[in-house]
Parts: C-alpha cells; sequence; structure tokens
C-alpha cells in the first residue's frame, strides 16, 4: 500500500527534550541564568504506527508516558528528534499550511475557540480560516448539531460554556473543514455519562460513515472498549504492545471466572483450559490454567459438556483491571531497577 | 494569484479582524469605560498644558496650541496600539502558558500572518476611537488643523509607518514568550518605556538635550514623536523626508528581526504540557 492511502504512518518516532537543570534554592536560580547546564530528556523513544481510513486507534498508557508528545509529533506541531512521519503523504512538521487541511485535532484541556465570542462566530471563524464554501458549512453544522446537541448552547459566549459544552464545541470545531485524520487528545475529559456517550456515537459516525481515520488517547477503559479497533500502548515513550482488545486480554494474562451451579454431584474430570478455583456445595468457580491462559469461550464450552450445569455466570477482566495490573507491574519493575542502578552507582 | 483569488483572500483576512469588533460590540461596558477613559485623559492633559502655558509664549520651541495639540494628539494616538489585552485568554502570552497556541499552528494560515491580521484588527478599531475624539477636539478647539497643502500628507505617512513600527515592538515582545514563557515583566516595562520614549507622556522636545540624542538612536519616539512633531509643524515639511526614511529603515530592520525570531519560534515551538 503507498504512503497516500494511509493516512497515519509513523516509524521509529522519538522525542528528546532539552530541559535546563536548575538545582534548587535561590542561588541555583541565579547560576542557571548565567550558566545554564542542560539535560536531554528522552520522552519517546521509538514509537511507531499506522491508522487506516475508517479506523479508530487508541494510544493507551500512563500519565507522562508520552502520548500527547506522539501526538503532537504527529500533527506536525514538534518535529521529532529522529524518525519519520507521514500524513497523507505529507510531511506535517515541513507543510504545516497544507497538512492543516487534512488534520482535525482537539485537545481536551485546552480549547481553540475564541474566548470572549459566543461559539457560533468562532465556528465562523474558523470557516473563513480554513475557506470552507458556505453550502458545506452549514450542511456540516446541522449535522453536527443533530448529533452533539449544539444548537442548545452555541449563542453562549465560550467562556461561559460548561466544560462538556466546550469541547463538544470544539469538536465540531477540530471537523468543520472535513478532514481525514482526527486527533483526539483526551476528548471526553470531565463529560458526564450521557454527553460521553453522545460523543461516542459521533466518533462512531465520523469513523464508520465517514471513513475517518482517528487517534485517540484516554484514560477511559470503557471508551477504548466501546470504540477502539486497535490499541497501542506506551510506556515511558515506549512501545509495548500493538493489536486487538482480545490480543491485549491474552498478552497481558487477562483472567476470568465462571460461576456454574451443578445439578448433580459429580466427580471432578479434568479440563484442559479451566480449574476448579472454589467450591461451595453446588456452587463451583472455575479460573484459567495457570499454565496456558484460555479464551473465556474456549473454557466455558468445555465446562458446560462436562458437568451437569443449572446456572452458570461469567466474569472478565475489564480493559481497566487488565491496564491496572499491568501497570502496576512496570511501575514495580521501574522502582527495582532504578533501585538497582542507584545502589550500583554508589 | 489571480485578481480574484487576491480579492477572496483579502476578504477572508478582513473577515478574521472581526473578532476585535465582535468581542468589543458584545461589552458594551467596556466601550463605555475606554470612552470615560479617553476622554478624561484629553481633558485633563489639555487643562494641563494650557496651564502650563499661562506665563509663556514659547517653551521648548513649541507654542501653546502646539503643545496642547501634540500632548492630546498622543493621548489619543495610543489607542492605536494593538489591544491592551495582556492578561486577558487571548493574548499572546495566555496562548503561550497554556499551551492553546498549539492550534495556531494548526490552521492554513500560518501564526505570523494570523497575529498580524489580529493586530490590524486592533489597530483598526483603535483608529475609529482615535477618529471620534480627534473630531471632537478639533471642533472644541483643543486640537488645531494641520497647517499647509502638505503638513497632513506627511502626518499621515508619517503616522502610518510609526504604527508599523509600534506593531513590530509589540510583536517582538509576544515573540519572547517562544523563549521565556512569560512576557508580562517584559510587557509592564516596555508599556512605561515605550509611552516614555514615544513622547506619550510628555512631548520630547521637553526633554534635556543628552536624552534626545540617546533617544534617536531607539525606535520609540519614530512611533508618535515625529509624526505628532509633523503635525504641529514643529517638524519643518522640508526636514520630513529625512525623518521618514529613518522610519522607514527602523521598520525594515524590525521587520528583519521578527522574521527572523518567528522563523526561529515557528521552528522550535515546543508546547508546555499535555
Ligand atoms: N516541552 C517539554 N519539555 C520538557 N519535557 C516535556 C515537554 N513536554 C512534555 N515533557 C515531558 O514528557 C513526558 C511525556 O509527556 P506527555 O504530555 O506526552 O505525556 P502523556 O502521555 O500525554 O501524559 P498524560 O496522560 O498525563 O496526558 C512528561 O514526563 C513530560 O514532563
Ligand atoms: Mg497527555
Amino acid at each position: 500500500m503507498n504512503s497516500k492511502s494511509v493516512p497515519v504512518i509513523a516509524e521509529r518516532l522519538t522525542k528528546t527534550f532539552r530541559v535546563a537543570h536548575r538545582s534548587a534554592g535561590f542561588m541555583g536560580g541565579v547560576r542557571a541564568i548565567f550558566r545554564p547546564t542542560w539535560e536531554y530528556k528522552p520522552v519517546v523513544r521509538g514509537v511507531s504506527l499506522s491508522v487506516q481510513p475508517g479506523e479508530l486507534v487508541a494510544l493507551l498508557g500512563p500519565n507522562g508516558a508520552g502520548k500527547s508528545t506522539t501526538i503532537k509529533m504527529l500533527t506536525g506541531i514538534v518535529a521529532p528528534t529522529t524518525g519519520s512521519v507521514r500524513l497523507c503523504g505529507l510531511d506535517p512538521h515541513r507543510n504545516r499550511e497544507e497538512n492543516a487541511r487534512n488534520i482535525g485535532a482537539v485537545f481536551g484541556q485546552r480549547s481553540q475557540l475564541w474566548w470572549d465570542l459566543p461559539a457560533r462566530d468562532s465556528l465562523v471563524m474558523l470557516r473563513d480560516i480554513f475557506e470552507v464554501p458556505a453550502g458545506e458549512y452549514r450542511e456540516r453544522l446541522r449535522q453536527f448539531d443533530d448529533m452533539l446537541e449544539l444548537s442548545r448552547f452555541w449563542d453562549t459566549r465560550v467562556r461561559h460554556l460548561s466544560l462538556g459544552q466546550r469541547v463538544r464545541c470544539d469538536l465540531a470545531a477540530a471537523l468543520l473543514h472535513d478532514p481525514a485524520v482526527l486527533f483526539l487528545d483526551e476528548p471526553t475529559i470531565g463529560m458526564d455519562v450521557l454527553v460521553k456517550e453522545q460523543v461516542r456515537e459521533f466518533l462512531r459516525h465520523q469513523v464508520a460513515e465517514d471513513g475517518k481515520a482517528v487517534l485517540l488517547t484516554t484514560h477511559d477503559m470503557k471508551e477504548v472498549e466501546h470504540l477502539a479497533e486497535r490499541i497501542i500502548l506506551i510506556n515511558d515513550g515506549e512501545e509495548m504492545f500493538e493489536g486487538g482488545v482480545a490480543a491485549l486480554r491474552s498478552r497481558f494474562g487477562a483472567t476470568w471466572k465462571v460461576h456454574v451451579t451443578l445439578s448433580d454431584a459429580v466427580g471432578h474430570p479434568r479440563l484442559a483450559h479451566a480449574r476448579i478455583v472454589a467450591r461451595e456445595g453446588a456452587r463451583v468457580t472455575f479460573g484459567p490454567r495457570p499454565e496456558a491462559s484460555a479464551p473465556l469461550g474456549h473454557a466455558l464450552k468445555e465446562i458446560i459438556n462436562a458437568y451437569p450445569v443449572s446456572d452458570v455466570s461469567t466474569e472478565e477482566d475489564s480493559l481497566e483491571d487488565i491496564m491496572r495490573t499491568y501497570l502496576g507491574g512496570a511501575a514495580a519493575a521501574r522502582q527495582s531497577a532504578s533501585g538497582g542502578s542507584r545502589m550500583a552507582a554508589r | 494569484m489571480t485578481p480574484v483569488g487576491a480579492v477572496a483572500t483579502i476578504g477572508r483576512l478582513c473577515r478574521i479582524t472581526r473578532v476585535t469588533w465582535l468581542s468589543e460590540l458584545l461589552e458594551p461596558g467596556r466601550m463605555v469605560s475606554t470612552a470615560i477613559q479617553v476622554g478624561s485623559q484629553v481633558f485633563l492633559t489639555a487643562c494641563l498644558w494650557t496651564a502650563l502655558y499661562a506665563h509663556t509664549e514659547v517653551s521648548a520651541g513649541l507654542q501653546e496650541h502646539q503643545a496642547v495639540g501634540y500632548a492630546v494628539l498622543a493621548v489619543l494616538a495610543s489607542r492605536l496600539r494593538p489591544l491592551s489585552r495582556d492578561m486577558a485568554p487571548d493574548s499572546f502570552y495566555r496562548h503561550m502558558r497554556e499551551g492553546t497556541i498549539l492550534y495556531w499552528f494548526l490552521r492554513p494560515l500560518p501564526p505570523h500572518r494570523y497575529h498580524l491580521v489580529r493586530a490590524l484588527g486592533d489597530q483598526a478599531h483603535g483608529l475609529l476611537w482615535v477618529l471620534a475624539g480627534y473630531g471632537l477636539c478639533t471642533t472644541a478647539g483643543v486640537v488645531p488643523l494641520p497647517d499647509g497643502r502638505w503638513t497632513l500628507p506627511a502626518f499621515l505617512v508619517s503616522m502610518f509607518l510609526g504604527q508599523v513600527i509600534v506593531y513590530q515592538l509589540s510583536l517582538i515582545l509576544d515573540l519572547l514568550c517562544f523563549w521565556t514563557v512569560a512576557n508580562s515583566n517584559a510587557l509592564h516595562v516596555s508599556h512605561f518605556v515605550q509611552s516614555l520614549l514615544s513622547g506619550a507622556f510628555a512631548p520630547l522636545w521637553f526633554f534635556p538635550g543628552w536624552f534626545t540624542t540617546a533617544n534617536s538612536f531607539l525606535p520609540f519616539q519614530s512611533t508618535l514623536h515625529i509624526p505628532l512633531s509633523i503635525y504641529v509643524g514643529r517638524i519643518p515639511v522640508n526636514r520630513v523626508p529625512r525623518e521618514v526614511a529613518v522610519q522607514a529603515v527602523w521598520c525594515l530592520l524590525l521587520w528583519l528581526i521578527t522574521r527572523t525570531l518567528w522563523k526561529r519560534a515557528e521552528s522550535r515551538v515546543a508546547v508546555q504540557g499535555g
């Protein structure tokens, strides 16, 4: 496939920030002015990714993992230290103006709307800046209004809008020029459940109906489960995983439980995929075998075939549980590693 | 670019300047306070300079009507600078601090052009205030009408160049944000320095010789002092070409500086936080 037909391609992106090192206290501040010492801080270390048309990819990772920095490189705001980005066939940093017509972006905590103007006037400003023809503009605005209920508040000045209202206007603002690629950095931050659902529906529409390529970062795992076909997990600037939700489960040892009530007392045949983890009279709980974590579906079938079951319920780790386990493990590993290096330095 | 394309582009840029108008019109309170502020400043300035001339005919080469005219016009003209939204959410400073500047880089309008268009809107808005004030002041006889056929055109040319310099100086302060993130201190200092050295506080003719000599090596007097002196006739028309040439050189120099700064800023921008 050539690079033009894949809207987003990034290869081995790295970003190292140069930060002035400043020792504590007043003298530290004075010294930093006259003789700054620079520290190089690698923030993104080799991230490769691609997003296809009509695909929503979630970029996940803990705070400070480098997600926002990656998005800034992909959108062309910041130049990568090494590696390459192609957006609709262009180098976004070199061709900022041309690139701007192909992409839209929402950085959740930041608004691109004009603070003193009613939201709708901000949209008109963007229409002029992006040179959107009047007819298309009206049509799109109507569509956004249908899905996001903007007309209820778009005559309010932006500084009086609630967070959820403002971000919805920002979404409309980012899509006004019908870009092929949409970057969303924590777009649903601070939205209530109903509005979140509304925005999800809107995004699903943008991806499925309009074929937009969307890259999303969020800390809301429900959203990922609902929206993302593919997940890219980064930690400490390094890519840890890339694949579907199911693959993520098996990769990070997601676990499940099957609770059954037996209708007859029977012996306990050995199962290939499941083992008993608890039993209480006729109620038995199964979990995966430690040596091979099988998918829930296989185990369930096996259990039902082997036992006389009168009632069944299942329980599966949510994406949030998986992330928690994974991040907990990663943090512990980092702590022991840095502890070790400190010992070595002494 | 075709003529039609050029007209379309200009129309589009003009429409972008409406941010200024809309946000001012939506705030009638702000307009009233501006009117009160300008009105009282003009009145007090006129009183002060009239009083200073109670016992003299000519001081520092200026007659009473020249000094009053200069001082009052200086008050009016300070309305022309890019709106003082120093700490407002739409200031460059706040865009840098809060990182919303990143959206400027995601539009098909380069940041330097957007900045210019916004400033033009602000300055055009200020011009309306100035024209209204000027009309009132000349009718009331506080500001004399220009003398001689060439005075007004010479003044307009010089004033235009002065405004270009005002924009470039304020742009340099804004661009400092790319290196220091905050320019609020620089803004405070520069407002004072610029007002003092441009003649907005008092006509520069009253300052000691060493001061004027030093100041002549700086761009500030080109912003107000030169055009206003041309207007009141303190700089005779035959010396205008030389003064205007100096202004033009400043424009060119500052343009080179701001262009370089923009280039560097646009390539080094590292939007904070996220
Ligand atoms: N301009 C900068 N200069 C120096 N360091 C920076 C800069 N921008 C970001 N960083 C650092 O890079 C790291 C990654 O930041 P980034 O904003 O990309 O994280 P993130 O994954 O988006 O986190 P979050 O989930 O909290 O939004 C952080 O440690 C941050 O301190
Ligand atoms: Mg972030």
